[in-house]
């Protein structure tokens, strides 16, 4: 027990986070408190502990008091635990020497009574400091990158990134469910605000993609599974006429792409009952084929297009889908050009042309003879009905315009859906194989929403583009070029540092039962025939810790989170006092 | 004075911690009576732990981990659900009432389902009053 016999000297640091913390935390009362814990050697507060001089009071302290172990009480540890535990390792100590309260995100923002908050952030620090004593120094282990990369979905996102890797020279395995590679973009005629082609956007991509010797590309084409860690990944590719590759590489990019909404539920636009009324999806394939006509052939004179079919309202999506009102500019402008005489009907909730060049498109749309009619997307749909003869159009369109507060009949002989976009059907499965989470919305989850949106909380596997959440081309190439330059760095070091907190079998007191080997997900423990006993691969190890709940003689040592410190970690957040009880660690 | 319940409560990295932090930024408001404790996945909850927490004074104890199907260690959501199972019938026998331990998934997205999930408790357990159990095992030693 050679940790129980060492001196602990502690440096406890509550920070202030501005006025985020200090305003409902009696931060000098907390460091006053934690002042006269035993062990404790210095106690401070102080305005940001993140910035640059919070860290090197730190490392400061450090040196000149010979601390060896850092309490810091600050924002969430999934914000902060890497910087400080890298400010530790700068003053010469072991990282996992640290121990980190959060009192910001579940505790100063969360409540109202200061006095509350200020008992609970002192619970919170004196469960840091009873645990931070008990925290053994960790290797982390460095690992080897595999320089090649999978890329799952070739869309423009996915191209993109595997074009921008390739280009560096490096290997990249594209793989793509259907049989052809540009997903979403290759369906469009012109893109918004400047109405590019985008056949000749995507073709030259299309070109490199499909001749950059470094990119191996695999249609029609799935993964199950993948096994293993960053630097390290391996899976095997299944094509549709069952041939199997097994692949390995280091780094994943993730860029499944949405789907569009199926508005046959919407029960007022009658999709699917009126021949006439169409998803965007459709129109634009009537503008790349060139001609715009209803299911008979013949010209329409009105055309409606209805914005937030499935978008922002809650009995659908209530998110913003984001590229549908610009979408419908672009499609009034396309069918003014096309048909100079036709009545266009633009039926919006809000205008949402947001964006470099969109506003503009919008302004201009505005001059071109077109009509905008206001609806409330919340309460009120529109409601589309069949038009008697006398009516001398198709369909009706009863709504009630909300700037002018009046209950109108728009002629439509074309109906066009600005369909919302959703997550794909086989999200849950993706996140499964690649260790992916998915918010309420079923869009992958990003390490941090501003601070580092391509990242996952899987180390190795980036997001891009539209499966984080809707976004229109320019923002889904930039992702795919953001998480390319992220792997790209890696592979350049050549090696990267994983967790050290895996777990490991106490030989002494193992049972050999094995029931670490039966629960163990990862396959990372097996039996040593011959001492009788269980072995941790702690490359394999992902650091779960279910095998130590589930010994039975504690022979399995979960590091960073044995016993004895969570153990320690209850008494403080539950006695405020300061027992010192010691706990047999085998 | 009026009786402040404790709730400790467990909470695996990737989920439920995640949503804790959602609530947080989302600047939502519950009852201050919850004290947290990270593991990386329900599945390290050690009935010991939860034994422990009740042996030191906790009112009660929430366990919070990703929705079935979505642990990020695949399956330790269900071990743990397992061993929640077989704790809730061993706390009875030490006469703890089995409303003071709850097992609840919430997902990295539901900070709301956490703060009220923390209100509800705190009522629940306010009502039940004091666990008395500690005091029992402080006779016995």
């Amino acid at each position: 027990m050679k940790h129980t016999m060492e001196n602990k000297r502690i440096g406890v640091y509550i920070c202030w986070c501005g006025t985020n913390i200090a305003l409902m935390v009696d931060v000098e009362e907390v460091t006053r408190q934690m002042a006269k814990v035993p062990d404790v050697v210095i106690a401070r507060d102080y305005k940001y502990m993140c910035s640059d001089p919070g860290q090197d009071l730190i490392i400061k302290d450090v040196k000149e008091n010979n601390l060896n172990r850092v309490v810091v009480a600050s924002c969430s540890p999934r914000m902060h635990e890497l910087t400080f535990r890298k400010a530790l390792k700068k003053a010469g100590l072991n990282p996992y020497y640290f121990e980190m309260a959060n009192i910001r995100e579940q505790n100063s923002w969360v409540h109202t009574d200061r006095h509350e908050a200020t008992k609970k952030a002192e619970a919170l620090v004196l469960a840091a400091i009873n645990r931070v004593r008990h925290h053994e120094a960790l290797d982390s282990r460095k690992v080897e990158i595999d320089p090649a990369t999978l890329v799952i979905g070739g869309g423009i996102t996915g191209i993109s990134a595997a074009l921008e890797i390739a280009g560096s020279g490096e290997k990249v395995y594209l793989i793509e469910q259907s049989e052809k590679l540009g997903g979403h973009a290759a369906g469009l005629d012109l893109t918004f605000p400047y109405m590019y082609s985008a056949t000749q956007m995507l073709k030259p991509m299309l070109l490199k993609v499909t001749s950059d010797p470094n990119i191996k590309i695999f249609l029609n084409s799935h993964v199950d599974e993948i096994k293993g860690y960053i630097g390290n990944f391996e899976a095997q590719i299944t094509s549709e006429n069952g041939l199997e590759t097994k692949i390995r590489f280091g780094n994943i990019i993730v860029a499944t792409g949405l789907k569009t909404f199926d508005p046959s539920g919407i029960e007022n636009y009658g999709y699917g009952k009126f021949p006439d009324v169409i998803t965007s999806t459709e129109f634009e394939k009537m503008l790349q084929e060139g001609l715009i006509q209803k299911k008979n052939g013949t010209e329409p004179e009105n055309i409606a297009i209805i914005h937030c079919v499935g978008s922002r309202n809650k009995k659908y999506h209530e998110y913003c889908s984001r590229i549908c009102c610009s979408t419908a500019l672009k499609f009034a402008n396309q069918a003014r050009s096309q048909l100079p005489k036709a009545n266009i009907f633009e039926l919006y909730a809000d205008m949402r042309a947001f964006g470099k060049g969109c506003e503009e498109l919008y302004t201009f749309t505005s001059r071109r003879n077109i009509k905008f009619l206001m609806f409330d997307q919340e309460n009120e749909l529109p409601n589309i009905m069949k038009a008697e003869k006398s009516d001398n159009c198709d369909m009706l369109i009863e709504l009630n315009e909300k700037l002018s507060g009046k209950t109108v009949l728009v002629p439509a002989d074309l109906i066009v859906l600005m369909v919302g976009l959703e997550a794909r059907a086989d999200v849950k499965h993706v996140a499964h194989s690649t260790g992916l989470s998915i918010c309420g919305n079923e869009f992958y989850i990003e390490k941090h929403p501003k601070l580092d949106p391509v990242a996952t909380t899987t180390n190795g596997v980036f997001i891009a583009g539209a499966c984080q959440a809707p976004k229109d081309i320019p923002e889904s190439v930039s992702q795919a070029k953001a998480a390319a330059a992220r792997i790209l760095s890696t592979i350049a070091r050549g090696s990267v540092e994983v967790e050290a907190t895996t777990s490991c079998v106490n030989e002494e007191i193992c049972c050999s039962c094995q029931t670490c080997i039966r629960i163990c997900p990862y396959s990372a423990i097996s039996f040593l025939e011959d001492k009788r006993v269980s072995f941790v691969n702690e490359i394999l190890c992902k650091g779960c810790g279910t095998c130590g709940s589930g010994c039975p003689t504690g022979a399995i040592k979960c590091k960073h989170f044995t016993d004895t410190q969570i153990f320690s970690e209850i008494e403080g957040l539950l006695h405020m006092s300061y027992s010192m009880e010691e706990i047999k660690e085998v | 004075m009026e009786y402040k319940p404790t709730i400790l409560a467990f909470l695996c990295n990737w989920c439920s911690y995640t949503g804790a932090d959602l609530a947080g930024t989302s600047r939502m408001k519950y009852a201050p009576n919850v004290r947290v404790i990270r593991v990386m996945c329900s599945g390290r909850v050690e009935p010991t732990f939860v034994l422990k927490a009740f042996r030191e004074g906790a009112d009660a104890v929430l366990i919070c981990g990703c929705h079935p199907g979505d642990c990020h260690y695949h399956e330790g959501n269900y071990k743990c659900l397992r061993r929640y199972h077989l704790l809730k019938k061993y706390i009875q026998q030490l006469g703890i009432h089995p409303d003071r331990l709850r097992l609840e998934w919430v997902s990295a997205s539901e900070g709301n389902i956490f703060a009220r999930l923390i209100d509800e408790m705190t009522e629940t357990v306010a009502k039940l009053g004091p666990c008395e159990v500690r005091k029992t095992m402080e006779t016995i030693n």
